[in-house]
């Protein structure tokens, strides 16, 4: 995964849900047992008739029969724990077990017999996944197995002793083949389905990062949608409107992009009523001119503009709502506190283009393109937006609202943990990546933009940098 | 999972705050006869009434647009941005996620609202934004004030659109329910059984408050 190949060819990682993270790696216990292959299907049947609510938990992902080869050793080798519970020693234990513990590497039936002869002649064998423990006890199921066979006092029993096993396995379904195969080594074989429960379904995933990162075909990709939104972050700041940061909104007809709002942090720009004398690295700014809430904005007002009569006419009577119930109406004061329209020419243009689709609902599956992970607001502003992708390029690790990580092992501390974009409590998910840096070809030490700043938060600032920049890292985006 | 009980705790003072979340309500009242999503709110600084707002998605096709910033901008065409420091939001519905982000950024005193937002509140309904760990400082959020107005307020909205639609739903969804859940005391249930289902926050009949 992090070899250069892959960071070279692929430049977007998805981001990590909230369940990912917390889920993930939660196991449950269940009962297993060795079979003769023969028997395997009837003792199956045998749980299911009798064993109620044996498939209460989804283990779809688990092969419900693992031949031993297959299994991580510590299951085979595994203590007999019904034969602690029973502590009667039946006919044919007759080893000590000291034989049974020192046969770990072996198939676990040598050491019920020191006998070798018979290992080499016994039928193939299957272990059974039967349930979890909590369906049923212990006791309960040693003494329904032992009235079947091949456990039932025949000719037979005396060659398969019950051993019922307690063994730890993943509770839900892997979200990768990778970890399928990791979860497969360290507790049972498990399947990889092309399902994800905790996040965007990943053939929904490879298709849209296709469709982001193949800028060759359409002219448009994620490269360039970032490099526009970094455009216009600087230009904004330029015009000491802003600090930096910039959103790009993306419609796509068909494969076809449309860049449909172009904003940058406008956060500065005096209000009606201009703040105290107050350097700008002590407030907040403008709150509502955050890059994001701003593009929202552009969208709704083109929106408007093409809108049908129909929708028209229905915006127009929400508008003189206001009116109806005495609101203050102060338009250039609203706008200029919104800040949902352009503040320069670069903006002006992209947002004069009458390219959006008419009618449209909200920012119904747009693409959204951050020059920087957005705050909360701003990230719960795309969920009332419902937004389909959103890709950013600078972690926020104290004020973004994105990430689900709270630590990753080779970087430390990574994000407040709210993962925004991925929340089932929530009425609207989207799909969300993080584009990664180029690590090689690329001159870091010229860009001493607040961006790479934080992109290199890790690093101490520049000493010639202003408060703004230095604390960039802690301000809401 | 406290902070869902403990924001509806003893309001100090309460016969004040319920003089203004009065207006509030009043606000939501005018939204619901305009066939706009009763949720209102005002901003109250040294007891003057500085912004009002109701719902302004309709009017802008912008989702975010809340009645807590529709209130914003109009105290900020008056204002400076600092006096929200000194200011308290009295809003009919838990502020969202986003705007109970954007008032803790703004600095907000203080939050008082009527009922719990299930879908999406950022003040105990869903997350805890107005107190979690951040960089901004953190703010107190009381519910419970006129809960019972604020959710029939609601449900009127809820019946009002669903009698509108082409299709009215079966009659049972349009009538309108009176009954609401009380808000059971915190952690009063029995030592050693399981927790009952959080009876604050249970309002299944609430239809989505866009607030
Ligand atoms: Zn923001
Ligand atoms: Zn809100």
């Amino acid at each position: 995964m992090d070899s250069p190949a892959f960071q070279t060819s692929r430049r977007m990682l998805a981001l990590k849900t909230k369940e990912e993270c917390r889920l993930g790696n939660e196991t449950i216990q269940v009962w297993a047992v060795e079979l003769p292959s023969k028997h395997a299907e009837g003792i199956l049947k045998v749980i299911k008739d009798n064993v109620e609510g044996q498939d209460r938990i989804d283990l779809q992902h688990l092969r419900r029969f693992a031949k031993p080869k297959f299994l991580p050793k510590h299951i085979l080798g595994e203590r007999d724990r019904i034969k602690e519970l029973h502590c009667v020693p039946r006919a044919w234990e007759t080893s000590a077990p000291a034989v049974m513990q020192a046969s770990c590497e072996n198939a676990v039936w040598d050491w019920s017999t020191p006998a070798k002869a018979r290992t080499t002649t016994r039928a193939q064998t299957l272990y059974l996944l039967i349930c979890p423990t909590n369906v049923i006890s212990m006791a309960d199921l040693h003494s329904l197995l032992l009235d079947y066979t091949p456990f039932a006092s025949s000719a037979e029993s005396w060659a398969y002793p019950l051993v019922i096993k307690e063994v730890t396995v993943p509770l839900l379904s892997p979200t990768s083949p990778a970890q399928a195969d990791e979860w497969s080594n360290k507790y049972w074989p498990t399947f990889y389905r092309k399902t994800n429960p905790f996040g965007a379904h990943p053939v929904s995933m490879s298709k849209a990062e296709d469709e982001l990162q193949t800028s060759e075909c359409n002219g448009f990709g994620v490269e360039h949608a970032l490099e526009l939104a970094e455009e216009v972050a600087q230009i904004t700041k330029g015009e000491g409107l802003g600090v930096g940061t910039g959103c790009v909104i993306v419609e796509r007809v068909e494969g076809k992009p449309e860049i449909i709002a172009v904003a940058g942090d406008a956060r500065y720009k005096p209000l009606s009523v201009p703040a105290a004398d107050e350097p700008h690295g002590c407030s907040p700014g403008n709150v509502m001119a955050h890059a994001a809430m701003r593009a929202l904005g552009f969208v709704g007002r083109k929106r408007l503009r093409v809108a049908s009569g129909q929708v028209s006419k229905a915006a127009a009577k929400a508008e003189s709502n206001f009116a109806n119930v005495g609101l203050a109406h102060d338009e250039t004061a609203r706008d200029g506190f919104f800040l949902d329209l352009p503040v320069n020419s670069f903006e002006q243009k992209y947002f004069d283009n009458d390219n959006i689709k008419p009618d449209g609902y909200l920012c119904l599956k747009l693409e959204v393109f951050l020059t920087h992970e957005p705050c909360m607001m701003c990230s719960m502003a795309l969920v009332h937006s419902r937004v389909g992708r959103v890709i950013f390029k600078h972690r926020m690790p104290e004020t973004g609202g994105l990430t689900a990580e709270l630590v990753r092992n080779d970087t430390g501390p990574v994000g407040l943990g709210y993962g925004l974009c991925w929340r089932k409590e929530l009425n609207w998910q989207f799909m969300c990546w993080e584009y990664i840096q180029q690590t090689h070809g690329e001159s870091e030490a010229d860009d001493t933009t607040a961006a790479s700043t934080v992109s290199q938060y890790s690093k101490p600032p520049m000493a010639n940098e202003t408060i703004v920049e230095s604390s960039f890292a802690c301000i809401h985006v | 999972m406290a902070a869902k009980t403990t924001v509806f705790g003893e309001v100090p003072n309460r016969a004040y705050h319920e003089r203004f979340m009065r207006k509030a309500i009043e606000m939501a009242e005018l939204a619901l006869a305009s066939d706009e999503t009763p949720v209102g709110c005002v901003f109250v600084h040294n007891d003057v009434i500085i912004g009002r707002g109701i719902n302004g998605t309709n009017a802008s096709l912008n989702g975010t647009r809340h009645a807590e910033f529709v209130a914003l901008a109009e105290i900020m065409a008056k204002h400076p941005q600092s006096i929200i420091r000194e200011t308290d939001l009295y809003v009919t519905v838990e502020p969202c996620i986003m705007c109970a982000s954007a008032l803790r950024q703004y600095g907000i005193r203080a939050v008082y609202f009527g009922c719990l937002n299930d879908r999406f509140g950022g003040c105990g309904g869903v997350m805890n934004i107005h107190t979690d760990n951040g960089v901004d400082r953190p703010f107190p959020a009381y519910g419970g004030i006129f809960r019972e107005e604020a959710i029939m307020l609601l449900r009127k909205f809820y019946v009002q659109e669903n009698n509108k639609a082409p299709e009215p739903k079966p009659k049972k969804n349009r009538e309108l329910k009176t009954a609401i859940l009380p808000i059971s005391a915190p952690n009063t249930a029995t030592a050693g059984a399981p927790a009952p289902p959080p009876t604050t926050t249970n309002t299944p009949d609430l239809p989505t408050p866009q607030g």
